[in-house]
């Protein structure tokens, strides 16, 4: 049995100076090549988890860590985030934040993480060729980074990460600033990734797509998880329904008294409306 | 009117692009790249028009500087952080007021309403960047607000909002509809659009597709889809039970109940 890609053991976690812990008393383990949706509020943990994951936090952030990230079998603690980037990525909210601001052509821009982990230049060449050709931005090549429209930005960055290969992706909205076609491309791509065994975790406020794509979800409110199990367990939850909200299709389904469980799919609801009213 | 940023194409081709915006909420909807964030930015004369003209509640957008057009025109960035420096929530919620030299009195009198409709309260003496995204996008939003502006402009306001959020921007939108102000919000959020905007306005390519009641923009399908947009989840819903077209979720309740 290999490694899980990602387990937390008994996390709580505070930024430096910060009151309180942004997160509290997590444990969760993901397996290579699940695909686990992220879910929650604002200010619920989400992105500090993401920050955990790779290291940022404590490396980067300081503040106060108990409990143990691990990703594939090692520490966050005895791993800098240099070497961990060589196995998991991160895709942050802002696309803004992600770029180098160090490199003038956007091909140069997605080269920049090879680059500093030695990779030869014949196989950085091909993976930036093939990162740029997957997310769809191989014709912005020349472009200049911050010449980019946000959508394209989002693609950049996700490019710059590809070309790590990274083992585990994680996700902050990654399709924020696209629209529908170049969310469905960024959703196909990470479908493609996903069949090739790379392991998913996916932050989105978007519940029905969350529901679509995520076997798995893991919802979050005021730094816990309060719930982790397939889509359709999470969102019949009071809980969850209060802290998190729910889908579309499940929030209709409730006020039409529609037989339970609710459902959280297109599929599922005319399913479930195609039965009688209860 | 016509518009090229320089040394690129002409984002309105010929004939170049011709829209009323009326009272009430408007969405302005298509893919990216359509156009839709350089008509907002024609709006308040940030960028100017290469010919034909934009005028604004009356105002000839050519003869104003953009400091004039902010009396009128609140505009929302897309991205908070293009728009946020000041040190606190509260001086950046009254940046545009106080620059604006509105008096003492306006400037409290808006600064409270804007704070209070964004649910700031509470965070007024907060940095703004020790703030979240959607808490900054939220700050963005009580900026445009401040000066009382008649006209508003939300680009992307529900990005990144969880639904608490997404529900007090529609409260918002309604309340500042009803104050006989002109709001455009600038989304890919089609349940936003369903719900809180009764007209829609659809650019691809630069070009006008639709302008007109939002029910009517999602059921002309063939637009909608070659426009590159996503009618509602309501809608698909509706439309997978063979009920009537619906576009928010009273409509599809009703629908249901028949």
């Amino acid at each position: 049995m290999s490694d899980p890609a990602l387990v937390f053991e008994g996390v709580s976690y505070a930024y430096a100076e910060a009151p309180r812990e942004a997160v509290s008393d997590i444990a969760f383990s993901i397996g290579e090549g699940e695909w686990v949706g992220l879910t929650g509020p604002t200010n619920s943990g989400k992105s500090t988890l993401c920050l955990l994951a790779i290291g940022l936090a404590p490396h980067f952030f300081g503040g106060r860590l108990k409990g143990r990230v691990v990703a594939f079998g090692r520490d966050s603690r005895s791993v800098s985030v240099i070497e961990r980037s060589s196995e998991v990525g991160l895709l942050f909210q802002n696309p803004f934040t992600q770029v180098s601001g160090a490199r003038e052509r956007v091909d140069e821009e997605v080269a920049f993480g090879p680059e500093c982990h030695g990779v030869q230049r014949v196989e950085i060449d091909a993976r930036v060729a093939e990162a740029m050709e997957v997310v769809g931005i191989s014709h912005l090549a020349a472009r200049h980074p911050f010449d980019l429209s946000g959508g394209q930005l989002q693609r950049l960055a996700l490019a710059g990460l590809l070309a790590m290969r990274p083992k585990l992706l994680l996700l902050d909205e990654p399709t924020s600033q696209l629209d529908p076609a170049g969310t469905a491309a960024i959703f196909e791509v990470l479908a493609r990734l996903h069949t090739r065994g790379t392991t998913i975790v996916m932050v989105e406020h978007r519940l029905e797509t969350l529901c679509e794509l995520c076997p798995r979800v893991i919802a979050m409110a005021s730094g816990r998880v309060i719930a982790d199990g397939t889509p359709a367990d999470v969102f019949n939850r009071e809980l969850v329904q209060q802290r998190v909200g729910m889908p579309v299709y499940t929030r209709i389904a409730r006020d039409a008294h529609v037989s339970s469980p609710l459902p959280v799919t297109l599929a599922d609801a005319t399913r479930s409306f195609g039965r009688p009213v209860a | 009117m016509r518009f090229a940023y320089p040394a690129g194409a002409e984002v309105y081709p010929e004939p170049g692009l011709s829209v009323a915006i009326g009272d009430g909420v408007t969405a302005l909807v298509g893919e990216n790249g359509a156009g839709k964030t350089t008509l907002t930015k024609l709006l308040i004369g940030l960028l100017r028009p290469r010919a034909g003209n934009v005028s604004v509640a009356g105002v000839d957008v050519a003869k104003m500087t953009v400091a004039a057009m902010a009396r009128i025109v609140g505009y929302s960035f897309q991205n908070p952080d293009d728009q946020l420096f000041e040190r606190t929530v509260k001086a950046e919620v009254s940046f545009g007021p106080r620059v604006l030299k509105r008096r003492l009195e306006d400037i409290e009198r808006g600064v409270a309403w804007a704070i209070r409709e964004c649910g700031l309260e509470g965070k007024e003496e907060v940095h703004p960047h020790d703030l979240g995204l959607s808490e900054r996008k939220w700050v963005a939003i009580a900026s445009a607000l401040a000066g009382e502006p008649q006209v508003v402009v939300l680009d992307e306001p529900t990005l990144g909002q969880d639904y608490p959020a997404r529900r007090r921007l529609r409260a918002l939108v309604e309340e500042l509809a009803e104050q006989q102000r002109t709001v455009l919000v600038v989304t890919h959020d089609m349940d936003f659009v369903g719900e809180s905007c009764p007209t829609t306005v659809v650019l691809s390519h630069g070009t006008v597709r639709y302008a007109g009641s939002t029910a009517g923009a999602f059921a002309d399908r063939a637009m909608v889809e070659e426009a590159g947009i996503e009618p509602p989840h309501v809608t698909r819903l509706a439309r997978s039970l063979g009920l009537p077209e619906c576009v928010s979720e009273a409509d599809f309740r009703t629908a249901w109940k028949r």
